[in-house]
């Protein structure tokens, strides 16, 4: 499964829609930008997308059939992980939060292992043995990332991952983000703030009045009535370079 | 004045004393309120979890329901379950009315209630985030209910030591229910009633002593863990 094609995603709030009918396509090691106003529903796709939220129409061509929103969760729900704007850790050390991530079939010293790569990956290693919830802002994304690293989903979605951070920290997980993507991980990152991710992005989606658009290198918006059925973007197609992908026919 | 000195004096003399009766009469109270704690508490825990995290219609009257039984007297729900138990009454048939198992039922009914409502509660104020990450961290829903209930245990603690409370100082439904018989049903509550109505106040003291003391205890204990998880902690 290299590519999901979701379509005819539909959102109501009350009796206002804010979804659309939407099209998306999420490719294997390749990251989408999501830009959007505050209310302009950024969130509630990727609560859908999630599995978290029941959406008012939905549709996921996997490549081997369609799939409703049920099937979706049921079936591809393991390979989709959510990272909140904020991401929640449990109570107890970071080392016990990353255990959390791993499948209880794995046996202890495998554990061991795999948990000490994650704090390495994330540069935690100096905190494996601090209560998770004394961390800072920037902390907890590394780790809510190293998670992520040891579930390794399918398709990554993160909402605002680097809201209320400093330089720094916010360089830090846009690094690891690329190396998520690089490992051939699919990303959908929300974000009011494009250009933190610039070079990381291959694909710019803007969402606006309950449509998305898909945004070139250039500040242009091109309105996208339906991306179903859809050809591929080319893969490591860079952001600025992006031509035909999501461009109708 | 000195008549309530003198029966406490009297009532610490019998603590200390060990006496057998009064000894006997508080594990009595302790195995029949455990056992129906034991009993309420998983069952009520995962109503209160479905309250809290479900959609379904009827939710807000099942909440409502739920608040509402809190304040039913004890009384009232001993007289329900004395009619249902009783020989003319739909379940005389299995001869529990005047047994341990027909208190243990009163004190079920009674915890039952308070569990959903208080652990309703502090499920609900708990970070919905908990269950969404333990479920797209791929945990199952049993380990993910598991998981929200760990990170919200203290006001689920509040929720099981309120209920004790409640079912171990009762009195109505056990006196309704047990009968009051001695070696048998006697608990902490009826027996202070007997005593009392008996002018015995020196047993009474005693037994209401035994109570404060293990309400006093139970505080301890929740002070004692809510303590470890302090904000700023």
């Amino acid at each position: 499964m290299n590519a999901l094609h979701f379509h005819h995603i539909h959102q109501d709030y009350g009796k206002r829609p804010i979804l659309k009918g939407l099209a998306l396509s999420l490719y294997s090691g390749q990251c989408c930008l999501l830009t959007g106003d505050n209310g302009a529903g950024k969130t509630t796709l990727l609560r859908i997308l999630g599995g978290f939220d029941q959406p008012k129409q939905f549709g996921v061509d996997t490549g081997f059939g369609s799939l409703n929103w049920r099937q979706y969760r049921k079936l591809l729900r393991d390979s989709v992980l959510y990272l909140h704007q904020q991401p929640y850790l449990f109570e107890g050390s970071v080392w016990s939060n990353l255990n959390y991530a791993l499948p209880r079939s794995l046996d202890k010293v495998e554990r061991q292992t795999r948990i000490q790569q994650a704090l390495q990956w994330a540069a935690l290693e100096h905190l494996a043995d601090t209560p998770a919830k004394t961390l800072s802002g920037g902390e907890y994304q590394r780790v809510a990332l190293a998670r992520a690293w040891l579930r390794q989903p399918r398709i990554l979605l993160l909402d605002e991952p680097t809201a209320n951070m400093d330089k720094d920290a916010r360089l830090r997980t846009i690094q690891l983000l690329r190396q998520l993507r690089d490992a051939g991980m699919a990303l959908l990152i929300a974000s009011h703030d494009p250009d933190y991710f610039s070079s990381l992005v291959n694909q710019h989606l803007h969402l606006e009045d309950g449509v998305l658009q898909t945004v070139t290198g250039e500040p242009r918006f091109v309105i996208i009535p339906s991306l179903y059925p859809q050809r591929q973007c080319p893969l490591g197609a860079g952001y600025h370079d992006e031509t035909a992908c999501n461009t109708p026919d | 004045m000195a008549g309530l000195l003198e029966a406490t004096t009297e009532a610490l003399a019998l603590l200390v004393s060990g006496d057998e009766a009064l000894w006997e009469i508080v594990r009595i109270s302790f195995e029949v309120s455990l056992l129906a704690l034991l009993i309420a508490v998983p069952p009520a825990l995962l109503l209160a979890f479905v309250l809290a995290y479900g959609q379904f219609t009827g939710r807000r009257l099942v909440i409502a329901l739920f608040s509402t039984l809190l304040s039913v007297p004890t009384v009232v729900i001993g007289l329900t379950l004395y009619l249902l138990l009783s020989r003319q009454g739909p379940l005389g048939e299995f001869r529990l009315l005047f047994t341990q198992t027909a208190m243990v039922l009163g004190q079920i009914v009674l915890a039952f209630p308070m569990l959903v409502a208080i652990g309703h509660s502090a499920l609900q104020a708990a970070d919905r985030r908990a269950w969404e990450t333990a479920r797209t961290l791929g945990a199952s829903p049993l380990r993910a209910l598991l998981t929200v209930t760990y990170e919200v245990r203290f006001g689920l603690l509040a929720a099981v030591l309120a209920s004790f409370g409640r079912i171990i100082s009762e009195v109505g439904a056990s006196m309704m229910l047990g009968g009051n018989i001695l070696h048998y049903t006697r608990n902490i509550p009826t027996a202070i009633a007997l005593e009392t109505s008996k002018g015995e106040f020196a047993q009474g003291i005693a037994l209401g002593i035994v109570l404060l003391v293990l309400a006093f205890t139970l505080n301890i204990l929740l002070h004692h863990f809510q303590g470890k998880g302090y904000i700023g902690s």
